[in-house]
């Protein structure tokens, strides 16, 4: 009587698990909408449209840092230096602009200039000198953050000018929960599934960070192919940090060194895998859903910051627990 | 026979560690002035201002070898250091027992890490990272602002000699080396390297890779315990905020040093790289110090002492691995020759010699 019962139990856990780990991106889109359920039902008066409103752009910010971050671990690496870079774009977009309209171009070029920089100084030590990614990576950002406090002598000066703000911070049409940073992600998201799904390059990514022997016997210049990544994800961070000061209005030193572990937990929580090979760049914008909504939601329920330290940590560990184990030891 | 043993030095994987190590000593010495940097004084200060770091550089090279590793080492010194100031100042247990305490905290707190990395199967970095956050949260709930003190019989000690010239702090790192050395030859010795460098084999061999691992962490905790009664000693107050980049720092000064990811290296790795990295620290602070009194006029900011180390230390990391390549290819061809000499009656074709090389 309880052995049919037992089987069903089993099958139906292993459906679950089967659930789980089939599509990483809609279980992270369904923990991000559990989270704001619990969120909305312990306070009521977090359903409003501006709280969504900045949910999506923190959303869309964190998504566009973690883009390069995705690539780069797809590709077999793995990449610290997008804090450095954002903050230091950051920094910048508000000495160039200096609050004034005008400068945007030569913004543009200057921040991707140093972004492309620093991607490639990342990716020719990690491939070509054989540095692990984790320590050369946090290194060089060590160098471009010890860099920002010398340039600014510690308090950077300006702001970012009012009509950057705009493209970045008003709503749409009126619509409290539609920030206009949409915009760029209309230009960003595709470029970025472009990149990984229908180009050549990102089918090099993929081979190169599933297995680089195999890649290389295929004629791929797996050097190449993984240098390029660290440059995109150098591109993709300085973009990142010039919305994000104009979402901040002003920049300091370190501003978004945060979103360096941030973009990374994103991703991982997306589905890609720390090995290379595997992932999407819908699950990093999910990862970013399930981050941001998760800090909004400790922040709302009101809780003091050790008490949201110590819940962040815990339920960082659980996400990564449900489907981010490495395989047994035993098999 | 000195030739003997300099040659096998050479080819040690603290070598490359070494070099950078002696390197950074004699420029230490040179711009501080060597009548001033080999007083008594100045070598005891080095000592008492970086015993915990390198402590901790000791525990992490521990974690490498054994294949994991733990980044929430910063934040669990200053657990450490919290649970001891408080402990002391609520419960009002004397000073030892407030350390004895901490140092179980410590070993909780590695035991923490251990479930995640090796029970749940985690990767190390990001559980680490995970428990940083529930760490640094726990240490402010217990203090929530930088208070406390230390009798001052303590810290008086601490900042002593033993017979003059022998620091006290240097006392702690000679206790963590000896405590590793007993451990290095012994069993767990042996297992921990097999266990770091390929899990499956060893399991395979009849080691349990999760027990090991099980008292890798223990002996961090242990270490990380240690390096939090130096810290308390050394600020003879409480900060629950303080030593959270100690973590990565020790990360890297173990790849200075000459580690790799997963049993490669020794602990003289770890204690040449966290040497090199304070010791470039306190040059270039010399060095900057040398120009104002040169140059009339100049005046720069720490920011720039910071900006220079930090280029010195990511020169450092570079230089290491291009000598670390060569000697690990040397120790390959070692294997393989030893190999072939003791199979004499197999030829390797050439070959199927070339596929495999090209694997790597």
């Amino acid at each position: 009587m309880s052995n049919p019962l037992a089987a069903q139990q089993l099958s139906a856990s292993q459906r679950a698990k089967m659930f789980i780990q089939k599509s990483p991106a809609r279980m992270a889109f369904i923990i991000a909408a559990l989270i704001y359920l619990v969120t909305i039902i312990i306070s009521p008066t977090s359903l409003n449209p501006s709280a969504i409103g900045s949910i999506i752009m923190l959303t869309l910010l964190l998504s566009f840092a973690s883009a390069g971050q995705t690539i780069v671990l797809i590709g077999g690496g793995m990449d610290f230096g997008v804090g450095a870079v954002m903050s230091s774009a950051a920094i910048l977009t508000t000495t160039i602009m200096n609050g004034k309209d005008g400068h945007f171009l030569q913004l543009l070029v200057t921040a991707l200039a140093m972004g492309a920089v620093v991607g490639l100084l990342n990716g020719v030590c990690t491939v070509k000198i054989g540095l692990p990614p984790m320590i050369v990576t946090l290194a060089i950002s060590n160098v471009v953050t010890r860099m920002q406090y010398v340039l600014t002598q510690g308090s950077p000066m300006g702001y970012a000018s009012p009509t950057f703000i705009k493209t970045v911070t008003s709503r749409l049409f009126g619509l409290q929960f539609l920030p206009s940073i949409v915009l760029y992600a209309i230009i960003i998201i595709p470029l970025v599934y472009f990149l990984l799904n229908r180009s050549r390059f990102g089918k090099q990514v993929y081979l190169v960070g599933n297995n680089p022997t195999a890649a290389r016997l295929n004629g791929i210049n797996v050097a190449r192919v993984q240098i390029l990544t660290y440059v995109f994800s150098g591109l993709f961070a300085a973009f990142a940090g010039m919305l994000g000061a104009a979402y901040m209005n002003a920049a300091r030193c370190q501003i978004f060194d945060e979103y360096a572990y941030n973009s990374l937990i994103a991703v991982i929580i997306g589905g890609t895998t720390l090995s290379g090979g595997i992932g999407s760049y819908t699950g990093s914008i999910a990862g970013s859903l399930v981050m941001v909504v998760l800090s909004n939601a400790l922040t709302t329920v009101g809780l003091s910051q050790p008490v949201r330290n110590v819940f962040m940590g815990l339920i960082m560990v659980l996400l990564l627990i449900l489907y981010n184990r490495e395989k047994k030891v035993r098999q | 026979m000195i030739k003997n043993a300099f040659d096998r030095f050479r080819r040690s994987p603290a070598f490359a560690g070494f070099i950078l190590f002696l390197v950074a000593l004699v420029l230490n010495a040179v711009l501080q002035g060597p009548a001033s940097f080999f007083t008594v004084k100045s070598i005891n200060t080095l000592f008492a201002k970086n015993a915990p770091f390198i402590i901790v550089t000791v525990a992490q090279s521990l974690l490498l070898i054994a294949g994991t590793m733990d980044i929430s080492c910063g934040v669990q010194v200053a657990l450490v250091n919290v649970v001891i100031i408080m402990a002391g100042q609520t419960l009002g247990l004397p000073f030892i027992v407030c350390c004895i305490l901490g140092v179980g905290v410590a070993v909780l707190a590695s035991l923490a890490c251990w479930i995640c990395c090796s029970v749940f199967r985690l990767p190390a970095l990001l559980a680490s990272y995970a428990l940083t956050y529930i760490i640094k949260g726990i240490n402010v709930m217990i203090m929530d602002v930088p208070q406390g003190k230390v009798d001052k019989v303590f810290y008086k000690a601490y900042d002593s000699q033993i017979l003059g010239f022998i620091p006290v702090s240097a006392l702690f790192i000679v206790g963590v080396l000896i405590i590793w050395l007993y451990v290095r030859h012994n069993r767990f010795g042996t297992h921990i390297y097999a266990v770091g460098a390929n899990p499956r084999n060893a399991f395979a061999a009849g080691i349990s890779p999760m027990k090991v691992q099980l008292k890798a962490f223990v002996l961090k905790g242990i270490f990380i315990g240690v390096a939090g009664i130096c810290i308390t000693l050394m600020i003879a107050s409480g900060n629950p905020l303080q030593a959270e980049d100690y973590g990565i720092r020790s990360l890297s000064a173990c790849i200075l040093g000459g580690l790799g990811f997963g049993g490669w290296g020794n602990v003289a790795c770890a204690v040449f790289g966290s040497g090199f990295y304070v010791l470039i620290q306190n040059s270039v602070y010399y060095f900057f110090s040398l120009l104002v009194k040169l140059i009339p006029g100049f005046a720069v900011t720490s920011y720039w002492q910071n900006f220079v180390s930090d280029i010195i230390i990511f020169l450092g990391l570079l230089m290491t691995i291009v000598t670390a390549k060569g000697q690990r290819q040397a120790l390959k061809e070692g294997i393989v020759r030893q190999f072939r000499r003791s199979d004499r009656h197999y030829d390797e074709p050439t070959a199927a010699k070339k596929g495999g090389d090209g694997n790597e």
